[in-house]
Order: C-alpha cells, then sequence, then structure tokens
C-alpha cells in the first residue's frame, strides 16, 4: 500500500484525502451494518434469578387458531379466549373487530372484544421481562409485531406461549404455525415496532405479574364498565390483596361489594380507601352514604363531613347530601 | 306566508329534536341505583370537570361509530363495539384511527421493498418471509 510522506500530506491536503474518503466510506458501511445488526441483538434480560422466573417455559396445549386472509387479530384472541375457558371461534368474533376497510384489526378493540367475552384484557408493561414473567405464570400473551420495517409495515398479531433462555429462543402461536420457535433477537427488532405491546386474557380474579398497580386498575374498571361491577368483584378483591395499599383499590371494591348488596363489606372497604389516602373525597362520601343504608347515624355522619371539608369534584354533592341527611336543627 | 311559517317553525322543531334527543344522550352513562360514587367516575375525577367531559366522550363515542362504519363494519355491529371501548381508547380511536397500526399481516409487495426486507430478514431484523430462517 502507497503511504505518501508525512511532509506531503501536510502540503497537499486536498490529494491526501482521497483515498482516505474511499476507506472511510468502507468503515462508515460496516458500521451502519454493525448498527443495524446492533437492532436485532438479543435483548438484555436483568438476572432471571431476581425476576424469578424458570430459563425455560412453555404453556401445553394453548389452543390453536389457523388465521385466513387478514384475520391474525381474531385467531389470537380465539386462542388466548379458550385457553382461559371461553369456548368461541374465529368466525365468531371476527364481526366483533375486523375492520373490513383496513383489513386488519386495531388495538383498542382487541381489548375491547375481550371485555365483550367477559375477560379482562390487561396491557402489560412494555419491556420483555414483564412478557417473560408473564409467560413464567402459564398465561399465554398476544403480542403485537411488525414483522417488517416502519416503511413497508406488516402489522401482525401472534401469540406467545413459551421461551427459553439458554436457547435465546421464544415460541410463538403465529399465522398458520403453532408452537414457532423463533430468535429472541428477532422477536425483539419485530416487537419493538409496536412499543412492546402485549396484553392478556384472563378471567375475573386473575392479575397478570408484568403489570404496574396503576395500570391493571384501570384494565379492571374498564372491563367492569362493560360487564358490571358484580361480575368484577373477584378481580377487585385480587388487586387490593396484590397491592394492599392502593386506596382507588379499595374504592373499586367498596363498590363492587355494594353492588352484590355487602353493605357492611363495601363500608370495610371504603374505610380501608379513606385509611391510605385521607385525601380521597369519593371514598369518604362513598363511606358516608354506605354507613347512613346501615344506620350508623354518627360515624356516617363524620364520614360526609370530611368528604364535604375537601375541595374538588365532589364536595358539592357532600355538602348537598350532608344538609339533606342531616339537617341543621334551627338555632 | 309560507316562508314566514317556516321561519318560526322550523327554529322550534330544531330546539325539539335536540331537547329530545338529550334524554337518551343523558342517560348513557350508567348511574347506581344509589347514589353512591362509581369507580369509573372517580378514576377520571382527577381530570377536567367532569359535564364538558361527559359531553365531548359521548360526541367521540359517535365519532367512532361513524368512522366504523366508513371503514366497513356491518351497522348492527358498530354500537356493540364502541360500548365495549374505555373512555380513553375511545378518544385515542376518534383522532387516530388512520393512523393506527391494524394488525393484518399481509405486505404490500414492491420490489424494492422486497430486496430489502430480504436483507434484513437474513439479518434477523425482520421476519416477513418464510423461507429465510
Amino acid at each position: 500500500m502507497f503511504i505518501p510522506s508525512y511532509v506531503d500530506r501536510m502540503t497537499r491536503p486536498f490529494q491526501w484525502h482521497l483515498p482516505n474518503a474511499r476507506t472511510a466510506g468502507v468503515l462508515l458501511c460496516v458500521l451502519s451494518l454493525l448498527l443495524l445488526a446492533g437492532c436485532a441483538s438479543t435483548p438484555r434480560i436483568s438476572s432471571p434469578e431476581r425476576l424469578g422466573i424458570p430459563q425455560q417455559a412453555s404453556i401445553a396445549d394453548v389452543p390453536f387458531f389457523g388465521q385466513r386472509d387478514y384475520q391474525c387479530g381474531p385467531a389470537a384472541l380465539a386462542m388466548v379466549l379458550n385457553d382461559s375457558g371461553v369456548e368461541i371461534d374465529v368466525d365468531a368474533l371476527i364481526p366483533q373487530l375486523f375492520l373490513p376497510n383496513r383489513q386488519g384489526s386495531v388495538q383498542p378493540e382487541m381489548l375491547a372484544t375481550v371485555r365483550r367475552q367477559g375477560r379482562v384484557p390487561f396491557v402489560l408493561d412494555n419491556d420483555i421481562e414483564s412478557l417473560l414473567e408473564t409467560l413464567a405464570a402459564d398465561q399465554p400473551v398476544v403480542v403485537m409485531q411488525n414483522l417488517s420495517l416502519p416503511i413497508a409495515p406488516l402489522w401482525h398479531y401472534a401469540v406467545a406461549t413459551g421461551y427459553d433462555l439458554d436457547q435465546e429462543m421464544i415460541r410463538l402461536h403465529t399465522g398458520f404455525k403453532p408452537n414457532q420457535d423463533m430468535a429472541l433477537s428477532t422477536f425483539n427488532a419485530t416487537w419493538a415496532r409496536s412499543d412492546r405491546w402485549a396484553m392478556v386474557a384472563l378471567p375475573p380474579g386473575e392479575i397478570p405479574p408484568g403489570i404496574s398497580a396503576q395500570a391493571a386498575l384501570s384494565a379492571i374498571s374498564n372491563a367492569e364498565r362493560v360487564q358490571g361491577a358484580v361480575e368484577l368483584q373477584p378481580s377487585w378483591e385480587a388487586l387490593v390483596e396484590r397491592w394492599p395499599g392502593l386506596a382507588m383499590g379499595w374504592f373499586g371494591l367498596g363498590n363492587a361489594r355494594y353492588a352484590s348488596d355487602d353493605r357492611a363489606g363495601a363500608a370495610n372497604a371504603f374505610r380501608f380507601a379513606t385509611l391510605h389516602d385521607p385525601e380521597l373525597a369519593a371514598a369518604w362520601l362513598n363511606l358516608g352514604l354506605t354507613l347512613h343504608g346501615l344506620g350508623e347515624e354518627q360515624e356516617a355522619r363524620t364520614a360526609l363531613e370530611q368528604a364535604a371539608a375537601l375541595p374538588g369534584k365532589w364536595q358539592e354533592t357532600a355538602e348537598t347530601k350532608l344538609a339533606a341527611l342531616f339537617p341543621k336543627e334551627a338555632p | 306566508m309560507m316562508k314566514k311559517l317556516a321561519r318560526v317553525i322550523s327554529p322550534l322543531l330544531i330546539a325539539f329534536l335536540v331537547l329530545g334527543s338529550l334524554p337518551a344522550v343523558a342517560s348513557v352513562p350508567a348511574t347506581q341505583a344509589n347514589d353512591l360514587v362509581s369507580t369509573q367516575d372517580a378514576l377520571s375525577a382527577s381530570q377536567v370537570a367532569s359535564d364538558r367531559e361527559r359531553i365531548n366522550e359521548l360526541l367521540a363515542r359517535e365519532d367512532v361509530q361513524q368512522q366504523l362504519l366508513l371503514q366497513g363494519v356491518q351497522p348492527a355491529d358498530v354500537k356493540a363495539r364502541v360500548a365495549a371501548l374505555s373512555d380513553e381508547e375511545v378518544s385515542q380511536m376518534a383522532n387516530q384511527l388512520d393512523e393506527m397500526p391494524a394488525g393484518a399481516s399481509v405486505v404490500g409487495a414492491l420490489f424494492a421493498v422486497f430486496v430489502i426486507l430480504l436483507v434484513t430478514d437474513i439479518l434477523g431484523l425482520t421476519n416477513v418471509y418464510p423461507f429465510v430462517r
């Protein structure tokens, strides 16, 4: 290889640049390839031991439904719903979530359809650990992938049924094939394009491990809106068992118990809600009204006074109730 | 004469129709038989003033129903589909249904794209073609 003298380079900077430009170009290519390959690297999983998950997990007998045409959404839902005990086939699900002109299904309607089938949809936290934890807990997970690149997206729903950290593989019911092993690196690259969207459909009373308290709370509340408080009472019980300090969890449980005519139990739950968050005016208000119904006037009055003293959305209602139930004697 | 009559009657007609449709609208959020605050109301309480929020919410649900019809959903299915959505999901769909990814798993086949995807498949960045392992 020709090596120009140092002096030459200093005096003729222009010519000195030319051969280097080529090297730089090649370097750039190699670097960008490496960078691309870097994106597809196996995701780092913060020690499985700490998460308490095994090196391998495989959920046996998750029902498989092959998709036809564009029906990967309905097919994926049919698999998790049947696994959770709802007997339904793809054809019955299509009119509930398929968008004919888009030839596909969108995420909100995936969740809505699960609610209509009497199951609670939970969107997991967007990371690989949550996914693996949930699989290790024997709950199959619907994942959304973009199998292609953002320039020509190929959105796809599949159902994860297991993983193997030694082999760096994830197992999926996908497209026309059950239990396909896919390299964890490829899966991670395709899954990251949907912001790592993952969902489970569970019967009331179950909560997946890979989820935050707030996400679980709104999932249960949204399902309750469709299915009713009585149906969802086991979910509220499970929520406060897992996060005993969550005031809104106790509040939801109170309403569910009230709806199933357990007034004393409801009052207890509202009491816990006010204990964990004394600023929760709605809980004081509901506590007061429930206690009034139970004939415990003294405590009812105190609770309503607490509600009326807290500024916010419920203050006016609380004042009205207080005045109506406990009219002030004329001085 | 007819014009004058129409000018008097049509605002009245509009007003009556609007009023007539209001009770149906107002009764949509299911209130409990008692006066307890529902969990859903309490959760949304931390946000904006309730009445305005509720009206926007109802309009958004109407909007999504229309959009689903435009997407070719059978009219008989539309109402139940929208009813199962949460408030947050409704506003997402009202604002950005067109940009939302719809899981479908069929790629628009352009040759240039085919080649790029073949390479990325081999690199393990994508998984479009089953024959690439």
